[in-house]
Parts: C-alpha cells; structure tokens; sequence
C-alpha cells in the first residue's frame, strides 16, 4: 500500500475552494526586555482546508508552540508578529480589533493548551468556567446552557457531576478533557490543540486523543494538532508540517511523511521511531538485544546526538561523538578497582511494601508499593515499566536508601538497605548511583561540569590533587564528552540536553559504582538525543559489569537497552520476563493496553 | 474544616507564645524592671502589697522561682489585673488601656480596611494596565510615599494644614469643649479630629498594597488559565477580575497580617504627633515616663489585637480558596 | 531559550553572574535613578566632614535662625546649624540601614535556608517561630526593648532593629529553598556524597543571591525608617546627630509653632530619598528574581 490517500480525511490538499486559514511568510520573533532578540518563526506559508487534521511536529525550540499562539491571535510579549499575514476565511486577522477579535472567538478559532495544572482558573469550578463562555458570546439562551454544558462534557467523556466539581479535585486526564469541552462549547471552525496530552500519562494519552479524532470527525471541525511526538501525529493528521528551527521543512500528506519521507530531517526524526513489539528492534547507534540471544553490538553508527536540535547554545564542535566512538579508545576502562564484568554484587529486593499516611481526607493510607520482589544480576540490566504513580520512583528511592520500605528488605550483596543511615548511607552511595530524569535540573546551574564531577570524586573516592583530576577528565571521556578540558570549564547552560545528561551519568560513574538506577533518563530529551544517551547507558553497562535497573514509562528504549523487564501496575509486579519476549507475547492485560496505547501510524495509513 | 482547625490553633498558640514573650521580656532585661517600677511607684505614695504583687506577677521577683512567676503572671492575666500606673498613678494600668484601645481600633481598623481596598484596586489596574501612565503613577507614587516616615508625614501635615492654614485641629480626639456622647455634633467633631492622622496613615500604608497586588496580579496574569480564557473570548473585564484579580488577592492577603503589624506600629508616631488619645500615645507617655507595668500591658494588647486580625484574614481566606474548603 | 553563550572564556560563575545582576539592575531605569542617589547618599556620608560648613555639635551660633547665606538651612533650638546636621545624619543612617540590614539579612539567609532545607518537626519549630515573628507587631516591640536599654547608644538600636527584622526575608528565602530543594541538583548532590550544610550553602545558596539582595534592600529600608522612629520618640542616643534626633529636638523645640519648616522638611525628606533609592533598586533586582516583572508592556 504505498502513498494511499486516507480514508477518514475528507481531502489533503488545499485546492478547489478557498481554504480556511492561510498564513503567508509569517515571521514571529521574541524581544526579551535585556536580552537578544530571537525569531523564533521564520517566514512560514501554509494553508489549511475546511475540515482538514493538521498535524505540526518539531522539537523544542523548533517554534511550533509560538505559531499556534500566533495563528490564534494569543501571542503576548515579548512575542511579536515581526512580518507576514495571517488569513482566516478571509480576513487578516491584524486588521480586526481587540473587540472583533473576542467575539469571533466563537464559531472562530479556538485553542486548547498543554496538558498542565494551570489552565483553568483554580477558583472557579467547571460550571462556572463554562457560564463565563456562555455569558461572553450569548450563543446559548440562559435557559439551556445547564443543558449544553453537560451535554458538552458528556461529549468529552465524562458525567455531569463534574460541572461541579474545582480543577484540583480532577485528575489531569479529566482537567484536559474539560478544557477540551471548553473550547468545543465555543463551536469553533477552528480547533489549535497545542500538545494536548504531553503531561499524560500513556493510557490517558491515548485515550484523550481518541476522544480528540472521534470529536473532530463528529463536528467536523479544522483541527491543527502541534505535537514533539510523530507518532501522535502521524496516528490522527490527514497531513503533516515538519518544523525545524523556526522553519517548515517538509509539508505533506502523512502517509507520505511516513512512506516517503523527502527531507532528511523528517528522515531523521522518522528513524528514531520504532514499534517495541517487532521482531529487530533499533535506532541510529543502538539495537535491541536479540530475544533469543545477546548478540555483539551493533554497527558503529553515526553519531545520535548529531543532529542536535536548536536548543544546543554551544557553536564549538558537534554535540558530542557516538558513544561508541569514545568507547573504542577510553583508558578510563581499566582504572584502579575496576571489575570484571559479572563479578559485582546482586540486588535483591524481596516482598517490598511502602505505604505513605494517608492524604487529607481519605482515612485509609496509600500503598505505593505492594510485595515487589525481583533480583538484578550482576551486571544485568532490568526495567521498571509503569504509568505514573505505579510506584517505580518509590522503589527506586527504597533501593537508593532514600526511603525505607514499611515491610520486607533489600540487599546489596549482604549488605541489608533498609537500615542504613547516615554515614553507611554516604558509603552506599560508592556501590548505588543514580541517573536523574531531567538533566536540565540536575546539575546546578552555577557550578562548571568540573566541578560538579571533582565534588563527586572527592566525596566517593580516595584521589586526591592531579590524579582525581585526571580522573575526572577520564570520566568525561567515558561519557563522550571531548574534548575534555572544553567540556570540563562549561556550565551546564551552555551544554544541550544530551551533554547535560552525559555529564550526570559521569557524575554517577564517579565511584566507579556497581549498580546504576536510572529514572526516566531521556523522557525530557528530544527523540534525536535519546538514542545516544541509551546507547551509553548500555554500553558503559556492558563494559564496566556493573548492573542497570532501568525506571521508564516508556517501552521502546526499556526494549532496547534491558533484557529483563517487570511492569509495575499501582504498585504490584502483574508481569515479568525477559523484555523481549514480554514485549513480544505479552500475558497480563495491563501490559497488552501499555503496548497498544503506543501510537501506530502504521495502522491508520498501512504498513 | 480542616483549615479552619488549623487556623485556630495556630492562633492559640501564637496567643500563648506572645503571652509568654510578655512575660519574657522584663526578666531578660539587664536589672530589675519590677524594682525600678516600684521605686517610682513609692515615690507617689505608699505601695501597697496588692500592688507589689501586680507589679512583680507582670515584671518578675527578684529571687522567685520563674514558674511560680508564670503561674502568677497568666492568672493576672486572665482576672485582666496589670497593677497601678504611676505616670498615671493612681489610675489602675487596665483602666487606662480599656479607655484608649476603641480609638485606636476604630482609627487603624477603618484605615487599613480602606488603605487595602483602595491599593489593591489601583495594583489591579496597575497590572492590567501594564507599562502605562496608570501603572507608573501608582507604582513610582506609591512607592516613593511607603518610604515617608509616618511621623514626618504627620508632622508636614500637622504643620501645614493645621497651623498654617488652620484647616484642621492639631491636638486630640475632640474638641476640649465637646461632651463625648453619642450625638451628631460629636461625630462630627470625632470624624474632623482624626482625619489628619487618617490620611497619614492611608497614604504611608496604600504603597505596600498597590505594589504588592500589582505584583501578585502580573505574576497571575502569565498564568495559562487567564491565556486560556482569552482564547476563549472572554472579555478582559471579566478576566481582569475573575480570572486575574480574584486569584493574585490571595497571596497578597496572606501579607495582610505582616503589613498590619507595620500600620500599628505607625499609628503609635502618628498618635505622638498628634495626641491622639489612643494606645500609640499612651504607650509613649508610658515610655517617657517609664511606666513599665503599662508599657508591658500595652505591648500584649497590639500583640494580641494583632493576632486577632490575623485570625479573621485566615478566615476570610479560607472562604475565598476552594482549595481550603475541601 | 537559551541565548548563545558569546564569551569565549566565561568567568567563575558566581562573578560572571554577580556580573550580570548588576549590568541587569544597571539597565532599570528605576534602579539606575536608585543606584545614583543612594550613590550620592554615601558620598556625602563619608566626606561628611569636608563637605559640611561647620561641626553638626558647635552651638555657637544664634538659635532657631532662618536661612541665610550662612546657614543655608537656619540653625537649631540650641544654635546649631542645620545643613550640617543634615550631612552628618546621613552616616548614621547609613550605618543603621547597612549595619541592621546586614545582620538581620544574615540571620534571615540562615533561618530560612535550614527551615527550607529540613524536613519534620525541627521545621514546624522554625515555622512557627518566624511566623511568631512576622505576626508581633515590629516596632512596638522594638520600643518595649529599647526602653528597658534606654543608655545603650546606636549599638542596640542596631541590635534591636535587626533582631526583630529578620523574619519576612526568612520567609521568602525559605519558599525558594524548598522549591529549589525539590531540584533534581540537591537529590545528585546528596548522591555525590554532599553533607546538608554545604549543600545548603554551597549549591543552593548562590541559587538565590537576587533574593538575597533583594531582602538586604528591604531589611535595610526597613532599618533606616525604624531607627528614625525609634529616635524621633527618644528612645536612641538623643545626643548623636542623626536625621531622626534632628526631627526629635525639632518637635521638642516646638519648630512646628516657631515655623522652621526647613527643620522639619529636609531631614525627613532625606529619609524619604534614601529609603526610596534602596525600594527603587529593589525594582531592578525584583525583574531578575521574577522575569514575568521584568517583560513591560503587555500591549492592553
């Protein structure tokens, strides 16, 4: 089936009749009040057609998140329109005044924000967020507006009760869903949704963008869908603009985006995207273990940092070579005390239960963790898969000795956990390290990578004067960091996120530690630095014997560097096995609905 | 409920531990306040053995047991006995506080109350209005007259208005020939008399409110839920008020309770300087006259007045956060 | 959005971004205006005794004369000269208000960097005794203490201001170390072998030196207002010169009856003007702790 057009899409070329937003050499640029200037949209020209799903992907910075707010009047300063038009039917939209412009916003365009805490008002329940659209546009007569809010929340999913209901007493699934509610109740032509589910966890994701697809093929509505993940857009858009640096790269119809992909780096995003369920699973620079047998590594592949996204301040070299590379020549393997592989301590963790005290109002307290009990060989690696709340992060805290279990132990060796504190617990942190999810928050931002790295060194280990720095510029090296002096003067603002995370799994190596914990470490990085980081996690993993206990929600890269995985489902073990095989012939319901909530493009536009 | 819980013994406590303080502070002080007090007490006269029980329960014993003391003191506190004044000698210390703390009540109560409804009205449309003229004046303005000094704005005030262009009277609550009673010309005359103190005090203590709503509301308005409701279509009244305003009050009530402890303390110079009879002035002359018994009485009666402000704002805020409510 | 990083060799980061504060004050207008006069102020306070025309002390001259060319602001009760008293009052302002500022910014980067950092009971202790503070009304409490101090000078006025002043600025430097304790950064330290104090200290404290700034601004306007009270009541050393002994003996001399308006007008005003100048620059560093103030006009 090549370049077939879809089925659900009324049409995916703007011809015939005019179509229903028109932007032409749109440049938008942001004025900080002290600081340069940045455009960070570039003379952009689309068009969308009655009734069509737009899908817009780009990474962080890549300015999709301004054009929505621009192609839906909402930019504020230091936002500014520097050039262009922006056409709707068939006005400008700079031509209508402030008052022309509220009201249009019914039976206009509309927009739904992130997923987030904030966007609506913490002080005003639902029904009166709903009043507020109703008294502002009078569309609906006083006597039905009860009636079409529930009507309207019905068509979101969700019962009546919460029209009365505060955005707190929500769940951020539900919060997404009423603003989405909110919005259709102002019965737009138009429908921006600016990463609708990014906050969500995989199942509320998936199922608020059914919710998404099904309205928008109900009302017939002009959906523009911006989104860092192709997956999501390539599943729900007729047609798809690529957007780098400020700029559109490739506009096309999404089974051609998929099939055809024309620039490289559409091409490149597309290579970062795989189906954990298949048989050969990889990414540029890394592969999957085989499910039958560990084969050796794969091909040196050209660096996955390399395309680095815009957000990469630093001009001076490439983001970093692959990890490979470093790997083939890095003395750093050999330094005093380093083991062999296979020849570290096991941890054990048996029948591990957690229960915090109870929130406010609800007696009973909360079981985060509920009789967990699993063992990571030494130097195997292991995922923790779960949604949020699951309990992952709890027990990587319980194994960290940052939280103690209520009931059952952990051991390190022979050593118990559960027990340590104080000085044992600083000695712990030699044998037990951990890998940070956001690496834009786990190194301080006034402190250079060196002496991050020194501090580490001097706590965790016996060098002292040249040989820890010696040291510390070898763990550089380790993480693909060269040169190494350059990278070791660098303050963490001037490093893009992937050398960011580089140095936090230095700063992890120091002590030169036998089991890894690693939560979430690339979710917050764009697709194209993740593969690069994974593929360092595991070969630092293959090469040093020490052992990997991976926490991740995210089932492609748990594929690609574990071989054991267990799925955590509110907080109790329902499946566990070798990860290929478990990703491959999954048993427990709750894993079947994980696997099935990854977005497949595939399905929608044939394989 | 559970926030209103809280809130109450949070003000139990705070009440206790003020009490306390009270009764700290003398017997931290270098010397022995209870001895000089009585000194200056004999010197009018006798000192009865009542009165030396009051003066040292309040002031401490030279050699007692400091529990003892404790007990003595809250059991003084309670049947409301603070001994005898002797700049005031022989007027018991409660009586003189009973007759001073309505005008002080009255006066810093209705100001703070007007002070904080009209700030936080100008920092709203200061904000909304942002990088405008009605955002500068008030802003630069308000600023500039939170740093005048409440005595040196009273005594510009006094000097000008009162006794150069004798629009206003310059001493007192009332006139000397006025009868305090409960009719039109004494309100009249009571309304006239605190007037200059009044704007001293609203236009030192309306800066505080302006910038602090101002700031609260600009932080409010990058909210998503207010670019939310611009998107969709509500009309920047509403989003202005409910949306922005409704919301950036909260934070800066929670400042109510520090920025009232600044207002008493003004109103103390501001009553100096214009001999308001309130307990700012009779603090003073306590001071002068080093009256510690009184001085110590007034002092817990700010501090607890203090305290019950603070008591209702927490109320008034649980009620305008849903959150608290649940 | 990062800006590119421009400067080849950057500076330890701690100057580079003291640097960069002061160029960003430097650019606020408001602050600038601040900067200036507050540069005036302490100018004029440490030339204090070349630039005044005679000793604030001589009471030689007539008393509670007018301006003349000789004395440009009159004389006193007691026949002295008031540009004089004017010029030196300017130290002692400025020693109460950096002195007093100083220390209870000090004591307020403590408290407030522990109460943010520790968890459990030892914080509800601190909570409920800076809380215990910010409630207790500040200047009664300072006139209570320093009438039982009566002869102790500007030292305790000092001492009494700053004891009392610490606990808003302890407040808000703690909710920024407990949102900053949530960092990923403070958990690694942890990991790397870091002991509380020198995480407190070392990583989290230069995280918020705006802050800190901005608290010692305001503890030191605060100071500057409380000492000229205190002093106007009588309660300080009544025979320094200060702006508030100044308005003290005004007041006592009956200026408002004998109508020497100047006596009563400059040296509050000079307390006006100091003070104003330190909340003007506190404009400039309140844009770098919170840029949603920094960003102007928002186009309504």
């Amino acid at each position: 089936m090549t370049g077939t057009e879809t089925t659900t899409g009324p049409r995916d070329t703007p011809g015939g009749e005019a179509p229903l937003l028109s932007v032409r050499d749109l440049s938008v640029v942001y004025e900080p009040v002290g600081a340069t200037p940045t455009r960070a949209v570039k003379d952009v020209s689309f068009d969308v057609g009655r009734g069509e799903f737009l899908g817009l992907v780009g990474e962080s910075g890549s300015g999709k998140s301004t054009l929505g707010f621009a192609i839906t009047a909402l930019a504020r300063p230091p936002a500014r329109i520097e050039g262009g038009r922006i056409l709707f039917g068939d006005v400008d939209i700079a031509s209508m005044d402030h008052e022309q412009l509220r009201t249009q916003r019914q039976g206009g365009f509309a927009m739904v924000l992130q997923a987030g805490m904030n966007t609506l008002n913490p002080v005003r329940t639902i029904r009166q967020h709903f009043g507020d659209i109703f008294a502002a546009h009078r569309h609906v007569a006083p006597a039905r507006r009860e009636a079409r809010a529930a009507e309207l929340v019905r068509r979101v999913s969700l019962g009546p009760e919460v029209l009365d209901r505060y955005p707190f007493e929500l769940s951020g699934g539900m919060r997404q869903r009423v603003t989405i509610a909110l919005a259709l109740s102002l019965e737009p032509q138009l429908m921006v949704f600016d990463e609708p589910t990014t906050a969500l966890d995989v199942l509320v994701q998936h199922a608020v963008m059914d919710t998404i697809r099904a309205l928008q093929a109900e009302e017939g509505f002009t959906a523009i869908l911006i989104s860092h993940d192709l997956g999501v857009v390539l599943e729900s858009a007729h047609r798809v603009l690529v957007m780098r640096e400020g700029r559109i790269v490739e506009d096309a119809p999404s089974a051609d985006i998929l099939h055809r992909p024309q620039h490289e780096y559409t091409r490149m995003l597309l290579s970062h995207f795989a189906d954990p369920r298949a048989e050969h699973v990889s990414l540029p620079g890394i592969e999957a273990p085989e499910p039958a047998a560990d084969g050796p590594d794969g091909p040196d592949a050209p660096a996955a940092d390399g395309p680095d996204g815009p957000d990469a301040p630093a001009a001076d070299g490439p983001d970093a070579p692959a990890a490979d590379a470093a790997a083939a020549d890095a003395p750093a393997a050999d330094g005093p005390g380093r083991r062999r592989p296979g020849a570290g301590l096991e941890l054990r963790v048996e029948g591990v239960t957690k229960s915090f005290a109870p929130p406010r109002r609800r007696a009973a307290g909360v079981l985060a963790v509920d009789d967990v009990s699993f063992t990571l060989a030494p130097g195997g690696a292991t995922a923790l898969v779960g949604q949020s709340g699951s309990g992952k992060s709890t027990l990587a805290k319980m194994i960290t000795g940052v939280e103690k279990p209520t009931a059952g132990t952990i051991h390190l060796g022979s050593t118990s956990i559960g027990p340590l504190r104080g000085r044992a617990l600083r000695e712990l942190r030699r044998t037990v390290q951990m890998v940070f999810q956001d690496p834009y928050s786990a190194l301080n931002p006034l402190s250079t990578v060196e002496y991050t790295l020194t501090r580490a060194l001097a706590n965790l280990t016996d060098l002292r004067g040249p040989a820890l720095r010696r040291r510390m510029l070898e763990l550089l090296e380790t993480v693909g960091l060269t040169p190494v002096e350059q990278y070791a003067a660098k303050l963490p603002h001037q490093l893009s996120g992937g050398q960011r995370q580089r140095v936090v799994i230095a700063r992890a190596l120091a002590a030169d530690p036998q089991v890894i914990i690693a939560d979430e470490p690339v979710s917050m990085l764009d697709v194209s630095l993740r593969a690069g980081v994974l593929a360092l996690l595991r070969d630092l993993r293959e090469r040093t014997g020490m052992s990997l206990l991976y926490i991740t929600h995210d089932l492609l890269s748990a594929r690609l560097i574990t071989d054991d995985i267990l799925v955590l489902h509110e907080g109790r073990v329902v499946e566990q096995g070798p990860t290929a095989q478990v990703m491959r012939h999954p048993r427990d319901e709750y894993t079947i609905r994980l696997l099935e909530a990854i977005p497949d493009p595939a399905r929608v536009h044939g394989a | 409920m559970r926030y209103f819980l809280q809130r109450g013994g949070w003000f139990a406590l705070t009440l206790w531990a003020a009490i306390t303080l009270n009764f700290l502070l003398p017997r931290m002080m270098p010397g022995s306040p209870a001895d000089a007090a009585i000194a200056k007490l004999s010197q009018n006269g006798p000192v009865t053995e009542e009165t030396r029980r009051a003066v040292e329960a309040q002031l401490g014993v030279p050699d007692g047991s400091l529990i003892q003391q404790y007990v003595d003191y809250l059991r003084q506190i309670l049947s409301l006995d603070f001994g005898v004044s002797y700049a005031f000698y022989p007027e018991p210390v409660s009586g003189l506080v009973a007759q001073a703390l309505p005008y002080t009540l009255v006066l810093v109560g209705l100001v703070t109350i007007a002070s904080f409804v009209i700030g936080t009205l100008l920092g709203v449309l200061a904000a909304w209005r942002r990088g405008t003229w009605m955002d500068a004046l008030p802003t630069v303005g308000g600023s500039f007259l939170t740093t005048f000094p409440y005595f040196w704005t009273s005594l510009l005030l006094l000097f000008f208005l009162g006794y150069v262009a004798h629009l206003f009277p310059t001493f007192g609550a009332f006139s000397a020939t006025t009868q305090p009673g409960l009719d039109w010309g004494t309100v009249v005359d009571a309304v006239y008399h605190a007037a200059l103190p009044a704007t001293t005090m609203l236009i030192t203590s309306l800066g505080g409110w302006v910038l602090g709503m101002r700031n609260a509301m600009i932080t409010t308005l990058g909210e998503d839920h207010v670019t939310f409701a611009e998107a969709n279509g509500i009309p920047g009244r509403t989003v202005a008020l409910k949306y922005a305003a409704r919301n950036a009050i909260l934070p800066n009530l929670t400042g109510f309770g520090m920025a009232l402890g600044g207002v008493v303390g003004g109103s103390i110079l501001v009553e100096q300087v214009f001999g308001y009879p309130g307990i700012g002035f009779l603090l003073f002359n306590a001071v002068t006259g080093q009256d510690y018994p009184l001085m110590q009485a007034i002092f817990l009666m700010i501090t607890v007045s203090v305290l019950v402000a603070n008591l209702l704002v927490d109320i008034l805020y649980g009620i305008l956060d849903p959150r608290t409510r649940r | 959005m990062s800006a590119p990083e421009t400067a080849p060799r950057p500076l330890p980061p701690a100057l580079a971004g003291l640097r960069g504060g002061l160029r960003t004050i430097w650019t606020h207008r408001k602050a600038r205006i601040g900067l200036i006069v507050l540069g005036l102020f302490v100018v004029l306070a440490v030339l204090a005794p070349w630039i005044a025309p005679y000793d604030p002390k001589d009471n030689s001259f007539g008393r509670s004369l007018a301006g003349s060319a000789q004395h440009w602001l009159g004389t006193t009760a007691a026949g002295e000269d008031v540009l004089s008293q004017l010029i030196h009052g300017a130290r002692i302002s400025l020693l109460v208000g950096f002195g007093a500022g100083g220390i209870s910014t000090i004591i307020s980067v403590v408290i407030g960097l522990c109460w943010g950092y520790v968890r459990g009971l030892p914080g509800e202790v601190i909570n409920f005794v800076v809380n215990l503070f910010l409630v207790i009304p500040g200047l009664p409490l300072m006139i209570v203490v320093a009438t039982y101090l009566s002869d102790g000078g500007i030292s305790v006025i000092i001492a009494v201001i700053a004891i009392t002043g610490w606990a808003w600025g302890a407040r808000v430097l703690r909710s920024q170390t407990a949102s900053l304790r949530g960092r990923d950064f403070v958990e690694a330290a942890r990991f790397s072998g870091e002991r509380a104090p020198r995480i407190i200290f070392r990583e989290i404290l230069p995280n918020m030196t705006s802050l800190i700034a901005g608290g010692f601004f305001g503890a030191a306007t605060a100071a500057i207002l409380a000492e000229a009270g205190l002093e106007y009541l009588g309660l300080g050393d009544s025979t320094i010169v200060s702006w508030g002994t100044m308005l003290y003996w005004a007041q006592n001399s009956n200026a408002l009856l004998t109508g020497q308006w100047a006596l009563l007008f400059a040296p509050g005003l000079c307390i006006a003007l100091l003070a104003t100048s330190l909340t003007l620059i506190n404009f400039g560093i309140d844009g770098i702790s919170n840029p949603r103030l920094r960003e102007g006009s928002t186009g309504r």
